[in-house]
């Protein structure tokens, strides 16, 4: 301490010195617990998680397991056996796809069971470990086989598949336009032209907007409930995101309502690496099987059906998109 | 496409964001780091106990979280601020904290005869503090402070979260197309690399012209 301080009675300078880092305490402790309720808002907790949105134990029990046959000695799919459990690249925060319960700690939605259930195809368990990646690491992992397989709304694309394999499609949704309930100018993706949109980052709304709303302006937040807050608040006009997503959100979020069709076409593939033909066959084989016996159509109808009327669409045909 | 030429526009845009975010936040956090500074050695013990409040609730929060509650928190006030500003007020604030610290570490290099002599020929406390003390303490912590400077550069890339397009967000973007996350955050890392040897090479230069050899 400089002589300025000295001055004053140092055993009152400690003094001070305590009751503020008390203070201060108490200020971080406010802070710290009130960062936390800017996500809670938009995604209002767990939006179809509790009653709905789980997949029913007996889904897994009656679930198909692959032959022995099928698992060659030295196959990517015998490593996993041994191992005990399959590694899948997911995400935690996507409701009614792949988002954990912060009670349990499960992880349920559509591409979270369906990776159990290829878990319980493989080793005979459904055992998973969910490896949260982000959405820029995905090639990256697979390439360097930290993760077996990627489920997260991974959409095929033919730059992507000169990276990685997919095995699918799994899934065909699209992109859809979600507006403040009291917005009455905006119908759909073409009254977005010129106007402030929020997106996802990494979504394919970064790219398709462009094209589909020439001239808008885009606002990227990094998670889905933050992008809700953000069109809540005002920061932009609309949200474009996949339709699923957004009906979820809109289910429980009545401050914002879901306009026009989807305005995109977006084929959800199975990420897996690219050396690995026989893996990628395999996957393929199992989707079919679950299509056929009717357990894609459960899991569908037990996670996505409770927001999409309807009922569980025609699965996509495997190696249908550009890429797979 | 090749991930660079393609999108070199888009990049170099995201490189400009960042370094006008970098300049804009330190020489804010800078200014406010000298009044911090000085509120944490002048002689009213209250403005003392401000100094030291700011500077602890500053530095144990997570910039991320600062940031968050910020952009998200404030509007539920009615209080709206752009996404630019937003994040170089928060990134200004977090950094001023750090650079507070830095700046009283130069004040206490200055020898205690210094201010008593400033005192005994009736110089006021801010007197002392212009002419005598702080041009003696900014030339001892100009690398601390050059070190501070490039965590800042650094942690722009966390205004990527909250919708800021720098190069960060920039990448993602490209990536999100290209699908080539090594080459294109190599990229982008390299460019923060240079960037900060940037500022290490000038505050280099600054030190040894202005540090004062004892």
């Amino acid at each position: 301490m400089s002589i300025l301080t000295k001055r004053l009675r140092p055993r009152r300078t400690v003094a001070i010195a305590a009751a503020s880092v008390a203070v201060a305490m108490a200020a971080a402790g406010c802070g710290g617990g009130g960062s936390g309720t800017p996500g809670t808002p938009g995604g209002a907790g767990v939006p179809g998680l509790g009653g709905t949105g789980v997949v029913d134990q007996a889904v897994y029990d009656a679930a198909p397991v692959a032959a022995d046959a099928d698992i060659p000695a030295g196959s990517t799919m015998e490593k996993i056996r041994q191992r005990g459990k399959l590694l899948v690249g997911g995400s935690l925060d996507a409701p009614l796809l792949s988002q954990q319960d912060p009670v349990s700690g499960k992880v349920e939605g559509f591409d979270a069971s369906l990776a159990r259930l290829l878990a319980k195809y493989i080793i005979g368990r459904p055992e998973v470990e969910t490896v949260t990646i982000g959405t820029q690491t995905r090639e990256a992992l697979l390439r360097a086989r930290s993760v077996d397989t990627v489920f997260q709304t991974y959409t095929i694309t033919p730059e992507r598949a000169t990276q990685i394999a997919f095995a699918g499609p799994y899934l065909t949704s699209g992109l859809a336009v979600a507006v403040k309930k009291e917005n009455t100018t905006i119908h759909g993706v073409q009254d977005l032209a010129g106007r402030k949109v929020v997106v996802g980052t990494n979504t394919p709304a970064v790219t398709a907007l462009p094209t589909a709303a020439p001239g808008s302006e885009q606002v990227a937040f990094a998670t889905d409930p933050q992008a809700v807050q953000a069109l809540l608040q005002g920061r932009g006009e609309a949200y474009v995101q996949d339709f699923t997503l957004l009906a979820s959100n809109a289910k429980v979020n009545p401050g914002m309502k879901v306009v026009g069709q989807p305005f995109t076409t977006e084929p959800y593939g199975i990420g897996l690496n690219r050396d690995d033909a026989q893996f990628k066959e395999f996957v393929n084989n199992w989707l079919t099987k679950i299509q056929a016996d009717g357990t894609w159509a459960r899991v569908w109808q037990a996670t996505l059906g409770t927001v999409v009327e309807g009922g569980a669409p025609t699965p996509p045909a495997i190696g249908s998109a550009q890429g797979s | 496409m090749n991930p660079f030429s393609g999108y070199l526009t888009e990049l170099g845009h995201g490189l400009v964001t960042t370094v006008e975010l970098t300049v804009v936040t330190t020489i804010a956090a800078l200014l406010l780091g000298v009044v911090v500074a000085t509120l944490r050695i002048c002689p009213v013990p209250l403005l003392r106990t401000v100094g030291l409040v700011y500077v602890e609730v500053l530095q144990n929060l997570p910039l991320l979280a600062l940031l968050v509650l910020f952009v998200f928190a404030l509007p539920q006030l009615g209080i709206t601020f752009p996404l630019f500003t937003s994040a170089a007020i928060v990134i200004a604030a977090y950094e001023g904290a750090y650079f507070a610290e830095a700046i009283r570490a130069g004040i206490n290099t200055v020898g205690v005869g210094q201010a008593e002599a400033a005192r005994a020929i009736g110089l006021t406390f801010s007197q002392s503090l212009r002419y005598v003390i702080l041009p003696q303490a900014f030339r001892a912590v100009i690398q601390p402070m050059g070190n501070i400077s490039i965590a800042l550069l650094m942690n722009t890339s966390l205004a990527a979260a909250v919708g800021v397009v720098e190069l960060t967000q920039t990448a993602n973007n490209v990536n999100l197309v290209e699908a080539q996350p090594l080459l294109i955050f190599t990229g982008a890392g390299l460019a923060y690399m240079l960037l900060a040897l940037l500022i290490g090479l000038v505050t280099g230069r600054l030190e040894r012209r202005l540090a004062i050899v004892r």
